[in-house]
């Protein structure tokens, strides 16, 4: 089954692969070949790649996930390798998020801090896939 | 001769203005490849977000959305107006002003949203009603530029007080040509394409087709608004680009004739002294 993981910034994965693990509203479904059509609302979270002979980690930010004819394709707000993750800027956004959180403006508009609040759940994500893939790094 | 010393100041002078345009144009070219870039790579999204819509709601034929039906005729529209901050862009600013003045004679009865100093003024101009007005920037715009755009557009759209919502930007063709266009942005009409129609269109849909639309929806408006800011920053560098490198090369035309003439003057000068004083050798041998 072929995979490809489009957000706006960039195409981030397009690969054979053979199982796909995605967060979904109402928790993980597991996607092999052959699946029937399908569309589906993704969430924030750990979106888990296999292929032949390796396992790919992906953060993800929301998105949707379509399966066509055997070929599937996630259009995602954000995704990242779990291994590309930069853990300090991850880090620094938590913090620069929570600061403007904590010190809010009174003409803080609702979209705003619902942004503000996108940001911190998303820099949290990645320290947290970015943890757990460094800890199942064989030594 | 002062005539001289003149031809010399015009050539630096000449030489002065050929420097910054020079470096505008390069300014520009730098820009334009990064935003082409990020262009690009947003279209595949875009494209495949459309694609999915499009079969949702061709499979959804009961589905209600307000953003896809006109709510009430009351024949106002909102208009989105998207243009450079800073002029020196080669006639894509006037293109822009003259289909602006084309539309609101078509439309009349329109608000306007301005992106851009360089528009600002002229539809103040023509005295029309202009709800908010935002600088559009010299850098690649961000995502976040979409935001305030948008909630005075759901203000306004889904409130009732505009039945419709257009944009007035520049199209990118390439680098060489750009053509300023009013696309629909509200409400979405969804094409019907033949062939699509044909496929075999039996989708699964978790959790459910409406809160997929829903949020489907959400996102299409945001990419396309976004993908016009994108479009039209590309247009204005690329206009500029162009525009600053005409400017540079007829300030070289300008030199090199200017150069050309300081050098017949300067020899017609030399060529002058030195019949003087052959002269005034030729006079002190005779005598």
């Amino acid at each position: 089954m072929h995979l490809q993981i489009i957000t706006p910034e960039k195409t981030v994965f397009n690969e054979e692969i053979i199982e796909i693990l995605a967060p979904t509203d109402k928790g993980q479904i597991g996607i092999l070949p052959h699946h029937i059509n399908l569309i589906s609302k993704l969430t924030h979270g750990e979106l888990i790649i296999k292929s032949k002979n390796k396992e790919y980690v992906i953060a993800l930010a929301g998105g949707f996930l379509e399966i066509k004819k055997g070929e599937a394709t996630i259009i995602a707000d954000y995704a990242e390798h779990a291994d590309q993750i930069d853990i300090e800027r991850a880090k620094e956004a938590q913090i620069r998020a929570e600061n403007l959180l904590k010190n809010k403006d009174l003409d803080m508009t609702n979209e705003e801090q619902i942004r503000i609040e996108a940001e911190l759940r998303k820099s949290l994500l990645q320290q947290h896939i970015a943890q757990t893939k460094r800890r199942q790094r064989p030594h | 001769m002062a005539n001289i010393l003149a031809l010399k100041r015009r050539i630096q002078a000449a030489r002065n203005v050929s420097k910054t345009t020079k470096a505008m144009q390069m300014i520009a070219a730098s820009k334009l490849k990064r935003a082409q870039d990020q262009a690009a790579s947003g279209k595949p999204y875009v494209e495949k977000i459309s694609k999915i819509m499009n079969n949702l709601l061709l499979s959804e034929k009961k589905y209600k959305n307000p953003y896809f039906s006109i709510q009430n005729n009351i024949g106002k529209t909102l208009v989105i107006v998207l243009s450079p901050d800073k002029g020196l862009c080669g006639s894509l600013v006037t293109n822009l002003i003259r289909e602006f003045i084309n539309f609101q004679e078509q439309t009349p009865d329109s608000t306007y949203i301005v992106m851009g100093k360089k528009l600002e003024g002229q539809i103040t101009h023509f005295s029309k009603e202009i709800l908010a007005s935002f600088p559009f920037g010299t850098t690649i715009p961000s995502f976040n530029a979409v935001y305030p755009l948008l909630r005075l557009i759901n203000e306004y759209y889904l409130g009732g007080k505009v039945d419709s919502v257009k944009i007035i930007s520049m199209e990118f063709i390439n680098i060489f040509t750009q053509k300023p266009k009013v696309f629909d942005l509200l409400p979405i009409i969804p094409e019907i394409n033949e062939n699509d129609e044909k496929e075999d269109n039996f989708y699964l849909y978790e959790p459910n087709k409406k809160i997929l639309l829903d949020s489907l929806i959400e996102h299409y408006i945001e990419m396309t608004i976004y993908q016009r800011l994108l479009e039209s920053f590309v247009s204005e560098q690329a206009s500029r680009m162009m525009s600053m490198q005409n400017a540079t090369d007829s300030a070289r035309d300008i030199i090199d004739s200017l150069q050309l003439e300081y050098n017949k003057t300067r020899q017609a000068k030399i060529t002058g002294e030195i019949l003087d004083i052959t002269g005034g050798q030729s006079v002190l041998e005779n005598e």
